[in-house]
C-alpha cells in the first residue's frame, strides 16, 4: 500500500504541469491529494503498527549492489509520516491560496509533491542505499524549489548553497553507510540496528553519516545554508525548510542513536553540536528584521534542540524528542504560513515597517499567537509538554559527563527561544506608533480570505487540543520512542507535572526569557556592534572562490593550449613511464648480431645523421629533403634485408611525400620561424633525443627476450601450400591478414574524402540560395554552430 | 567459426562504399546510413545474447587458424561495448539529419559516418594488437574527417592539434606493436596472453606501460587528457556528441582489454592506474569548473569520468570491473544526452557561452527536462543510472580497502554537480537570454526542432532504462567482468585447448627470428 503511495505521488507529480494548464492555481489541491491519501492509509494501518507491528512492504530494484525498495512503517516513521504528509496536506490547500495566477505553477506543484514523495520515502526507507536515493531527491527537489523565482541571482545562488553543503554531506554520508553496510553485511537499517556493526571502519562510517545528518538539519558551522533559503516562496519555506526535510538529519540521527550512543566520541560530538546550533541560532534571531529570517535561526536552534535530545540515546530523552518533533512541527509550520500571509497582504515582512496588523488582523494574530506561545514553552500548549519532557529526562541524567553541559544549554537556548518568539509576535502584530511615522504599514492591509488563514488555524488547533490533553499523543509517541528504542518503559504524557523541578526550570526560563525580551533592543545593538563573526556564509563564500580559483590554476598548468608542450609531454611519458619499469631491471639484450652486413651499418649511420641535421636545417625546403633522404635509407635498409616490394612501397611514399611537401612549400614562407627561446629548441632536441635512444634501447631489449618460436616461421612455411603464393609478404597482405590491408585502403580513401571536403568547403558554395534558413531566428544554421 | 561475428564490420564498411556510390542523392544516402546503422544495432544485440548464453564467439578470418590470421573474437564485455555505442551511433544519425545543414550533410558526411561505426566496431571485435591498431586508423581517419567537417577555420585549428597528437600516438601504439612482436613473436591476444606470461616480468610490465600511455592518449587519461577540450566542442554538435561519447570509451576499452588480458596482475589493485584515476577525475572536473561555454564544460567532464572507468580497472577485482562497465554503459548515453541537448541549445540561441543564455527552463521546458536528467545522473544523484553505477564503483573501491580514491571519487562527484549547477543556472534559469529569443510565438514558449529533441528524448529515456534495469544490467557487467578475470578461457576459446603449441608444430624447418620476413611483419601497408 505504501508502495503504492509513492506511486501515486510520483505519477501526480508527473502530471502535475498538464493538470495544471486546467486547474490553474487548483493543481495545488489536486496534488495534495496524494500525502492525504497517505495519511487516510496510514491511519487506517496505524493500529496495528501502535501495537508493535510495523508494515513491511518490499520491491527489488537493484539487490546486487544492496540497492532495494524496503519500506518498514513503524511507531517513528508514523510519527514522521503525520509530519510529512499530515503538514504536507495543509501546506498543498495553503499554497493554492498563497500564489496568485501564473502559468508556471504547474511544475512548481510537482516539484513539491516530488519532493512530499521523496521525504515520505525517507522515512519510510528500510534499507540504507534507498534512504540516500530519498535524501539526495529531497536536496535536488529542494534545489529546484528554493530556485523558483530564478531570474533574481539571489534565488540562484541561495539553491545552489542549499545544494552543495546538503550534498556533500550527503556525498559523505553515502561512503559512511557504504562502510556500514559492508561492516555489518546488510543495508538493511531495521537488521543493522539490531545489530550494530564494531570496528574501526563501522566507526567511521557511523560519523561520516552524521556529516550528512548535520548538513541537512543545518547543524552548526553548516547551518548558513537555511537562512539563505528563505528566498524560496512561503510554503517551500513553511513545509521544507522548517517541517519535514532539515528534520532528514534528525530522522537519521535519532534511527542510528540507541544503537551508536555508547560508540566513543559520539554523545560529546551530539551534544556539543546540538546545544552550540540551539543557541547560536537562538541568538541570530534576536537581531533579524525579517520575520522570516528570525522564523529561520529559530528552526536552527530548535533542530539543535532536537539533536540533543534524539542524539543522546537514552530512553527518556528520546521519547521526549519524539514529542518536540510533533510540537515543532506544529507550531513552525504554523508561523512560516503566518509570516507568508502577512507578506502576501502587507507586502513586506520587515517588522520594523509592520506596525497595527494585530488590530487589523486579529484572527490571524491569535493563530500566530498560539504557536509562538508553543514555541516559547508555554502552557497548555504542545511545545510546553514538550519542553517539559526534555527537562525531566535531561535531569534523569543518564547522559554521563555531558549531561550538565545538556543541561544547562538547553535551558539557556529556551530563554532565547522565548525571547526571539516574543519578539516575532510583537515585530510582526504590535502598534508601534502612529501609521503616518517612518512609512509604517499595517492599518490598511486587506484582510485576507478565511481559507488562506485555515490551514494555520487548523494546526494552532492542533497545537491546543493536545497541549491540553496530552494523554491523545500518548499511542503514537510511545510507539515511535518504541520503535527508535526497545528500552523505553510506556509513560504517560500530561500537562501537569506537579511541582517538579522541570517546572522549575521551565518558571526560569520565561522570566530569564521576559527579561532578554525587554532587553532586545539593547541585545540587538550589541550584536550589531559585536559585528558577525566570521560563520559559516562566510566559510561558504570562501571555499567557493577558492575552489574557483584552484580550479582555474590546475586548468591553467594542465591545459597550456601549446601543441609541442603537449607533444613533449606524450613523447617523455611514451618513453620514460616504460623506462622506469625497465632500468636496472632487465635483462640487456643478448649481444644478438647488431648488424649483418657493413652497410647496414654505413645506411643506419646516415640515417642518424640525416636525422640529427634536420634539427641545424633552416630552410623548408632543404628540411623537406632531408627528411626524404631519411625515408630513401630506409628503404635501402629494406632492399639489403631482402624485401624488394618493401623497398618499393617505402620509395614510392617517400617520393609522392616529397612531391606533395614541395607543392605545398610554395605557399609557406622560405624559412622555418626562429623558436623566440633559444632553450626551447635544446629542450625539444633533448626530448627527441631521448625519445630515439630510449626506443632503440627498447628494442634491443625486446628482440633478445623472444621465447618460443614466432608466427613468422610459420607463415613462411604455409604461404605457399595454404596461401597459394612463393612471396610471403603478399600472401600475407592480401590474405592471411587482408583485413588489415582492406582497412587501410579504408584509411586513404578516407583521408582522400576528408581533404576534397575541405578543398569543397574552402570555396564559396555555387549559390547561398540552397541554404535552408533556421526553424529559430539564428541564422544560418551551419553558421550558428560553427562560431 | 561464427559469421555473425564480422557482421557489424563487415555492414559499416559495405554501407559505407553503397553511400559513397550515391553520392550527390541525399535522401537515398540518409536511408542506406539509417538502414545500415540499424542493421549495426541489431547484430551487435544478438551478438550480445548469444556471447552471454555461449561464452566467447570466435572468427577466425579468411580461415587462417590463430595464430596466424586475424581473430575477431566476441565476449561479453565487447559485445556490451556493441550494443551501447551503435545503438548511440543510430541515435545521433537521426539527430545529425534533423541538425546538419545540406551543404555539410552533401559533403560525403554519411559514408565517412559509416566508415567511422565500422572502425568502432573493429576495435570491439578485434583479437589481434595490429588489427586493433588498423581499427584505430580507420576509426580516427573518419574522426579527422568528421571534426573538421564544414571546415572553418576553428574547426581546422583545433582539428589539426588532435590529429598531430593522434598520430604521434598511432606511431608509438605500431612501435609498441612492434616491440611486443619483438619480444613474443605474435600479435594474436590470446598468444600474447600465454607468451607475456612468460618474457621477463620487467619487459612485461615496460610494455604494458607503453600501451597505456598509447591508449591513454585516445583515453584522455591525466597527462594526456589537454587535446580534448580544445578539440571536440568546435565540431558540430551531432559530431562532438559522437566523439564526446564513443571514441574516448574506444580508447577505455583498448585500456581495460589490454591490461586485463596482457598486462596486468589480476587480483592485485594498481597503485599506478588507482593514481591515475583520482588524478584524472579530480583536474578533469576542475578543468570544467573554469570554463564558460556548454560544451567546454561537458567536455571537461568526459575526462573527468573516464577517470570512474579506470579506477574500476585499477582495482582489478570482480566488482571494480563490473562497476566500470557498468558505468562506461551509462555514460556513453548520458554523456551524447548532455551534447545533444548542448546542440539544440546553440541551434536555437546562435551561442554556447553562459553567459549569453538565460531562461531556457521557462522557454522550452522540454529541454529542461531533457538536460537535468543526465545532468543529476553524471553526477551520480540518484535515483539515475550514474548512481547504480557509482555506487557500484564505491562499494568495489571501499571492499578493497581503497578509502583514499573513493574519497576523491565522492568530492568530485559534488564538483560535478557544482559544474552541472553551473549549465543549469547560467542556461535554464535566469532572465531569458538571448532577448531575441523570447520573443518567440507562443506567448515566450518556443518550439525545438522536432527530430533533434526526439532523438535527444530517445538517448535519455535510455539512461533511465539503464537505471530502471539496473539489476541485469549489473549481472551482465558483472558476468562480463568475470570473462575479463578468467584469461583461461579467452586464450582456450581462441586457440583451442592447449593452442600455445599450435606454433611448434607442422612446423618447417626453424628460421632464425631475424629473418627477412619476420623483420617486416609488423611494418608494412
Amino acid at each position: 500500500m505504501f508502495l503504492a503511495l509513492l506511486g501515486v505521488h510520483a505519477a501526480l507529480a508527473g502530471a502535475a504541469p498538464l493538470l495544471a494548464r486546467r486547474l490553474g492555481r487548483g493543481v495545488f489541491l489536486a496534488c495534495g491529494l496524494a500525502p492525504l491519501a497517505t495519511v487516510v492509509a496510514a491511519t487506517a494501518r496505524a493500529p496495528a503498527i501502535l501495537a508493535g507491528r510495523p508494515v513491511v512492504e518490499s520491491l527489488a530494484w537493484a539487490p546486487s549492489v544492496g540497492v532495494a525498495i524496503d519500506l518498514r512503517v513503524d511507531g517513528f516513521a508514523l510519527l514522521m509520516i503525520a509530519l510529512v504528509s499530515g503538514i504536507g496536506t495543509l501546506i498543498f490547500g495553503y499554497a493554492a491560496r498563497y500564489f496568485g495566477p501564473r502559468s508556471d505553477l504547474g511544475p512548481f506543484a510537482g516539484i513539491l509533491l516530488a519532493f512530499s514523495g521523496a521525504m515520505l520515502g525517507l522515512v519510510l526507507a528500510d534499507n540504507l542505499l534507498l534512504l540516500y536515493v530519498c535524501w539526495e531527491l529531497t536536496s535536488i527537489t529542494s534545489y529546484m524549489l528554493i530556485g523558483f523565482e530564478n531570474e533574481k541571482g539571489s534565488a540562484r545562488a541561495a539553491a545552489l548553497q542549499a545544494l552543495l553543503i546538503t550534498s556533500a554531506g550527503g556525498l559523505a554520508m553515502l561512503g559512511g553507510f557504504v562502510l556500514l553496510g559492508q561492516a555489518a553485511g546488510t543495508y538493511q537499517i531495521s537488521a543493522l540496528l539490531a545489530d550494530p556493526p564494531s570496528g574501526a571502519l563501522a566507526t567511521a562510517g557511523v560519523f561520516l553519516a552524521l556529516l550528512g545528518a548535520f548538513t541537512k538539519s543545518a547543524q552548526a558551522p553548516f547551518h548558513s545554508w537555511l537562512p539563505s533559503a528563505m528566498i524560496a516562496p512561503t510554503p517551500v519555506s513553511a513545509y521544507l525548510h522548517s517541517a519535514t526535510m532539515v528534520k532528514a538529519g534528525v530522522y537519521l540521527v535519532a534511527r542510528l542513536a540507541p544503537a551508536f550512543a555508547l560508540v566513543a566520541g559520539w554523545r560529546p560530538l551530539l551534544v556539543g553540536v546540538g546545544v552550540a546550533t540551539m543557541l547560536l541560532g537562538g541568538y541570530r534571531a534576536l537581531r533579524q528584521h525579517d520575520l522570516k529570517l528570525v522564523l529561520a535561526y529559530g528552526t536552527i536552534s530548535q533542530l539543535g534542540f532536537l539533536i540533543t535530545l534524539l542524539g543522546a540515546g537514552t530512553a527518556e530523552a528520546t521519547l521526549a524528542g519524539c514529542l518536540l518533533l510533533l510540537a515543532h512541527g506544529a507550531f513552525k509550520a504554523t508561523l512560516f504560513m503566518v509570516v507568508g500571509v502577512v507578506d502576501h497582504q502587507a507586502h513586506t515582512r520587515d517588522l520594523r515597517q509592520l506596525s497595527g496588523l494585530g488590530r487589523r488582523l486579529p484572527a490571524l494574530a491569535a493563530v500566530a499567537a498560539v504557536a509562538a506561545a508553543s514555541m516559547a514553552g508555554l502552557p497548555p500548549l504542545l511545545g510546553f509538554v514538550g519542553k517539559e519532557a526534555a527537562y525531566e529526562s535531561l535531569l534523569h541524567g543518564g547522559l554521563g559527563v555531558v549531561g550538565p553541559i545538556a543541561l544547562v544549554g538547553i535551558v539557556a537556548g529556551s530563554v532565547l527561544t522565548f525571547a526571539y518568539s516574543a519578539r516575532f509576535l510583537w515585530g510582526a502584530f504590535a502598534t508601534k506608533g502612529a501609521p503616518a511615522d517612518r512609512g509604517l504599514v499595517g492599518c490598511e492591509v486587506p484582510r485576507p480570505a478565511a481559507t488562506f488563514v485555515m490551514p494555520a488555524g487548523l494546526l494552532a488547533v492542533v497545537t491546543v487540543v493536545f497541549g491540553l490533553w496530552p494523554a491523545g499523543l500518548d499511542a503514537l509517541v510511545n510507539a515511535a520512542a518504541m520503535a527508535l528504542d526497545p528500552r523505553v518503559e510506556v509513560e504517560r504524557l500530561a500537562l501537569w507535572h506537579g511541582f517538579s523541578p522541570a517546572l522549575g526550570l521551565s518558571a526560569l526560563t520565561v522570566a530569564l526569557g521576559v527579561a532578554a525580551f525587554a532587553l532586545r533592543g539593547r541585545l540587538e545593538r550589541m550584536q550589531e556592534r559585536l559585528g558577525g563573526l566570521p560563520g559559516s556564509a562566510e566559510a561558504y563564500a570562501g571555499s567557493l572562490t577558492g575552489l574557483n580559483r584552484i580550479a582555474d590554476r590546475s586548468t591553467a598548468i594542465f591545459q597550456t593550449g601549446s601543441l609541442p608542450t603537449y607533444l613533449g609531454v606524450i613523447a617523455v611519458l611514451l618513453v620514460g613511464l616504460p623506462a622506469t619499469a625497465l632500468i636496472g631491471r632487465a635483462p640487456l639484450a643478448s649481444p644478438t648480431v647488431l648488424a649483418e652486413s657493413p652497410v647496414q651499418l654505413a645506411v643506419a649511420a646516415a640515417i642518424v645523421g640525416s636525422a640529427v641535421a634536420l634539427m641545424f636545417v633552416r630552410h623548408r625546403f632543404s628540411g623537406v629533403l632531408v627528411l626524404g633522404s631519411i625515408g630513401y635509407g630506409v628503404a635501402l635498409l629494406f632492399v639489403i634485408q631482402g624485401a624488394p616490394d618493401l623497398a618499393l612501397t617505402q620509395l614510392l611514399v617517400e617520393t609522392l611525400s616529397v612531391v606533395v611537401f614541395v607543392l605545398v612549400l610554395r605557399h609557406l614562407p622560405d624559412r622555418f620561424s626562429t623558436p623566440r627561446l633559444p632553450g626551447s629548441q635544446l629542450a625539444r632536441a633533448a626530448v627527441a633525443g631521448f625519445v630515439g635512444v630510449s626506443v632503440a634501447s627498447f628494442a634491443l631489449v625486446a628482440g633478445g627476450a623472444v621465447h618460443g618460436p614466432s608466427v613468422a616461421e610459420q607463415l613462411l612455411a604455409r604461404s605457399y601450400t595454404d596461401g597459394g603464393g612463393r612471396n610471403v609478404v603478399n600472401v600475407v597482405l592480401v590474405d592471411i591478414r587482408g583485413i588489415d590491408t582492406f582497412g587501410e585502403i579504408t584509411v586513404l580513401l578516407t583521408a582522400a574524402l576528408g581533404i576534397s571536403m575541405l578543398v569543397l568547403a574552402t570555396r564559396p558554395p555555387p549559390s547561398a540560395a540552397e541554404e535552408p534558413r533556421a526553424e529559430v531566428g539564428a541564422g544560418a544554421p551551419g553558421h550558428g554552430v560553427d562560431r | 567459426m561464427n559469421v555473425l561475428v564480422p557482421l557489424p564490420f563487415v555492414l559499416g564498411l559495405g554501407g559505407a562504399a553503397v553511400a559513397l556510390l550515391c553520392h550527390g542523392r541525399r535522401k537515398l544516402q540518409r536511408a542506406i546510413a539509417l538502414a545500415v546503422t540499424s542493421a549495426t544495432v541489431a547484430s551487435s544485440v544478438a551478438l550480445l545474447v548469444a556471447s552471454d548464453r555461449q561464452g566467447h564467439l570466435v572468427t577466425q578470418v579468411g580461415g587462417w587458424p590463430a595464430p596466424f590470421g586475424i581473430t575477431l573474437v566476441v565476449d561479453r564485455f565487447s559485445a556490451i561495448m556493441l550494443v551501447v555505442s551503435t545503438a548511440m551511433i543510430l541515435v545521433v544519425l537521426v539527430y545529425a539529419i534533423g541538425q546538419l545543414s545540406v551543404e555539410r550533410e552533401r559533403l560525403y558526411f554519411h559514408p565517412v559516418y559509416l566508415v567511422l561505426t565500422a572502425g568502432v566496431c573493429l576495435s570491439f571485435l578485434t583479437g589481434d594488437l595490429f588489427n586493433l591498431f588498423v581499427a584505430f586508423e580507420v576509426m580516427l581517419m573518419a574522426s579527422y574527417v568528421l571534426l573538421t567537417l564544414g571546415g572553418s577555420s576553428g574547426q581546422i585549428r583545433s582539428g589539426m592539434t588532435y590529429l598531430v597528437i593522434n598520430l604521434l600516438a598511432s606511431t608509438f601504439f605500431v612501435v609498441a606493436v612492434g616491440l611486443t612482436y619483438a619480444a613474443t613473436g605474435t600479435v594474436n591476444m590470446a598468444q600474447l596472453a600465454l607468451r607475456l606470461g612468460e618474457v621477463d616480468p620487467a619487459l612485461r610490465a615496460a610494455l604494458g606501460l607503453m600501451f597505456l600511455v598509447v591508449f591513454g592518449v585516445k583515453a584522455a587519461i591525466f597527462p594526456l587528457f589537454f587535446w580534448l577540450p580544445d578539440a571536440y566542442p568546435t565540431a558540430p554538435a551531432p559530431v562532438t556528441a559522437l566523439f564526446a561519447g564513443l571514441l574516448t570509451k574506444v580508447g577505455v576499452y583498448a585500456i581495460i582489454r589490454s591490461q586485463t588480458l596482457l598486462f596486468g596482475d589480476l587480483g592485485r589493485p594498481s597503485v599506478l592506474l588507482l593514481a591515475i584515476a583520482g588524478a584524472t577525475m579530480l583536474v578533469g572536473v576542475l578543468g570544467a569548473i573554469a570554463q564558460n561555454d556548454i560544451k567546454r564544460i561537458l567536455s571537461f567532464h568526459i575526462v573527468s569520468q573516464i577517470g570512474y572507468m579506470i579506477l574500476g580497472l585499477a582495482l582489478f577485482s570482480l566488482a571494480g570491473l563490473a562497476g566500470a562497465i557498468l558505468y562506461i554503459v551509462h555514460h556513453i548515453v548520458v554523456k551524447t544526452t548532455l551534447f545533444l541537448v548542448a546542440g539544440v541549445v546553440e541551434r536555437m540561441a546562435g551561442t554556447a557561452s553562459l553567459t549569453r543564455l538565460g531562461g531556457f527552463s521557462r522557454m522550452v521546458p522540454v529541454l529542461g527536462i531533457l538536460f537535468l536528467l543526465p545532468a543529476f545522473s553524471l553526477a551520480g544523484i540518484p535515483p539515475f543510472s550514474g548512481f547504480v553505477a557509482k555506487l557500484a564503483l564505491v562499494q568495489a573501491g571501499l571492499e578493497s580497502g581503497r578509502l583514499l580514491v573513493i574519497g576523491v571519487s565522492l568530492l568530485v562527484s559534488l564538483l560535478t554537480l557544482f559544474s552541472m549547477t553551473k549549465i543549469w543556472g547560467g542556461v535554464f534559469w535566469g532572465a531569458p537570454e538571448p532577448a531575441a529569443l523570447s520573443e518567440g510565438p507562443a506567448g515566450g514558449r518556443l518550439r525545438p526542432p522536432s527530430l533533434m529533441t526526439g532523438a535527444t528524448g530517445a538517448m535519455a529515456a535510455l539512461s533511465l532504462v539503464i537505471a530502471v534495469f539496473a539489476e541485469p544490467l549489473y549481472g551482465l557487467s558483472e558476468r562480463a567482468a568475470a570473462d575479463l578475470l578468467d584469461r583461461d578461457s579467452y586464450t582456450a576459446a581462441v586457440l583451442g585447448e592447449g593452442g600455445g603449441d599450435l606454433l611448434g608444430e607442422g612446423g618447417g624447418e626453424v628460421v632464425e627470428p631475424a629473418s627477412p620476413a619476420a623483420a617486416v611483419r609488423g611494418g608494412d601497408s
